[in-house]
């Protein structure tokens, strides 16, 4: 009886603790996917806002085939993120790796130099953004002058030049990296020092030691950052509307589903919500393939492991 | 210690030394130059005039003047304070609660309650706009900051929940057993004994959270649209039309809105250091 009563209480106790949680979840995640998967299956637009139709079995994928076939950003933009997505793995990881190593050496300053490096990820990229959009500007911007040295007479906007401009964005936020160095620079700090030593002892120091013991000890990390600079890559939404609003060939998948889902005067809520299927899909295929690539990076040091 | 130092230095050979110097002086260059720019053209009484990194010819501060008395920007600050701060506190003391259970208890269901939050880290929060959007009208509260406080405390669950729960699985256990016995049911004990021991571990995530709800432009955008409730990222996009040709005001606006992060992360950044290392890196 006792302990019957005091399992009831436990019962209700954990699914009081859960429920404003497990809420949460439903309200903001669960039901909002829901509804993207089934609706992009249905006519839904301006003209039926508060009644989604479906389209029936046979033309089910009406709102796929709009968006492959007539939808003239979605390549643009699908090429777009998969490039910032890339460009996440191989480019912003290594430079958050290098400067958490060289942050992780004992040389005077390096507090401060640690301190800056993330200042700029305090700051909002919606301010970012600005920040650059002034930097870029022909008129009173940085870019400009340096660009005229080359080239006298280059009066152009870059951010409205096709290439130039994809470039520029890219650049106005790839190289701030402060939160993932110090996620890095975290894990090495926590590397056992008498590992460290027996490295040193074996004769690899600076850069060897970096390559042949610190990175793999710290692979799980790295392979966590990459998926995360991976997917933020492929949802770029900010930097777009701050700098080119998709101007020049600088579309991305996020800006495309608010365009079609908030911005444009004939909303498709639809094909919208079939976009964003692409874009979940789009991030469960980036953590599959950063997880293949790590698993092969790094084959060789879990097999030098195990002979040990 | 300082000889620890310089033996450490010495022990690097050239190229190892070439290479951390290079990239020390490149993250310094990268994280500084945009500021120092915005900062010194924000003195200048015409940036047209006057462009790139040359200095001001005498120091203009008219543009941070009307900041404060044209711009009003201390309202829009005011309405970030209060939109991240309730929505930080709502969402925390919610996690550190269920956190616990999952944490420190066994029940069925544990392992797939553990899924679906840890699944929230990676799901895009913009490819849920347009249903979230729907949900807040339907709940009629779009264009108020209710909206935001509700966007707010619901996302960004995966990050908190696991700093919560990391620290919370570090606490013995005979903590709770002595609580227990002292009579403390099980609300009592969380209440009493574990929320402020794991005070630390909450503290962090509630800066990390309060950090990005600060900053978040997307929701901020899309569910607010009268000017008096917007927030301080969001005033941001009214900048290039108001502010047409005043540049002068368009760099001081945007300084003093980088301030605060900027002012914050300076006193507390012993602080932010640790969470963000995971208490590897001392501030």
């Amino acid at each position: 009886m006792m302990t019957k009563q005091k399992s009831w209480k436990r019962k209700g106790f954990i699914l009081a603790f859960l429920a404003p949680t497990l809420i949460a979840f439903a309200v903001f995640y669960l039901y909002p996917i829901l509804t993207v998967l089934f609706t992009s299956f249905c006519k839904w637009d301006y003209t039926n806002i508060t009644s989604p139709e479906f389209f029936g079995f046979k033309d089910m994928w009406n709102n796929y085939n709009y968006i492959f076939k007539m939808y003239p950003y979605f390549w643009e933009a699908l090429r777009n993120s998969s490039i910032w997505a890339l460009l996440g793995v191989f480019v912003q990881i290594p430079i958050a790796t290098l400067i958490a190593l060289a942050l992780s050496r004992k040389v005077r300053g390096i507090k401060f130099v640690r301190n800056a490096y993330i200042m700029p990820n305090m700051i909002s990229t919606a301010a970012m953004g600005m920040i650059f959009l002034q930097l870029y500007s022909p008129l009173y911007g940085i870019v400009n002058p340096i660009i005229k040295l080359f080239q006298p007479g280059f009066k152009e906007n870059i951010l409205l030049l096709k290439g130039p401009a994809f470039i520029a964005m890219t650049c106005a936020y790839i190289f701030f990296t402060g939160t993932t160095t110090l996620m890095i620079l975290g894990n090495i700090m926590a590397i056992p020092e008498d590992v460290k030593e027996a490295a040193m002892l074996d004769g690899a120091s600076g850069l060897r030691q970096d390559w042949y013991i610190t990175l793999p000890m710290i692979k799980e990390t790295l392979r966590m950052v990459s998926i995360l600079s991976a997917t933020s890559g492929f949802l770029l939404y900010n930097e777009v509307y701050f700098l080119t609003k998709g101007a020049a060939g600088t579309y991305s998948i996020s800006y495309v589903i608010r365009e079609l889902a908030i911005t444009s005067s004939r909303t498709q809520f639809g094909r919208a919500n079939a976009v964003a299927v692409i874009q979940i899909l789009a991030g469960m295929i980036i953590i599959v393939l950063v997880n293949v690539l790590y698993n092969y990076l790094f084959r060789g040091s879990r097999k030098r492991g195990a002979a040990k | 210690m300082k000889k620890k130092h310089t033996s450490a230095v010495q022990s690097m050979n050239g190229v190892t030394k070439a290479v951390t110097y290079i990239c020390l002086a490149w993250a310094l260059f990268v994280s500084l130059m945009p500021v120092v720019w915005l900062v010194l053209s924000s003195l200048k009484k015409d940036p047209l005039a006057r462009p790139g990194f040359q200095l001001p010819e005498s120091i203009c501060i008219d543009g941070y003047i009307s900041t404060f008395t044209d711009l009003h920007v201390v309202r829009y600050f005011a309405n970030s304070m209060i939109i991240a701060g309730i929505s930080v506190a709502i969402s925390i003391l919610m996690i550190s609660m269920s956190a616990y259970v999952v944490a420190r208890m066994e029940f069925k269901g544990k392992g797939f309650i553990n899924m679906i939050l840890y699944s929230t880290m990676f799901i895009p929060a913009t490819a849920l706009t347009y249903p979230v959007y729907n949900l807040v009208n339907k709940l009629h509260i779009y264009n108020t900051r209710g909206a935001l406080i509700f966007i707010y405390a619901c996302s960004g669950i995966a990050l908190s929940f696991f700093v919560i729960k990391n620290y919370y699985a570090n606490i013995p256990h005979e903590l709770e057993e002595a609580a227990r016995i002292d009579g403390c049911g099980y609300a009592m004990t969380w209440w009493k004994v574990i929320f402020p021991i794991a005070r630390p571990g909450i503290m962090t995530a509630a800066v990390l959270a309060f950090l990005n709800n600060w900053n978040e432009y997307y929701w901020a955008s899309l569910v607010i649209v009268d000017r008096e409730k917007l927030t301080v990222p969001a005033l941001l996009s009214t900048f290039t039309t108001s502010f047409r040709t005043n540049y002068n005001g368009l760099f001081s606006a945007m300084v003093v809105i980088i301030l605060p992060p900027i002012i914050l992360y300076c006193v507390f950044s012993k602080f932010f250091v640790e969470a963000l290392s995971g208490g590897a890196v001392k501030g």
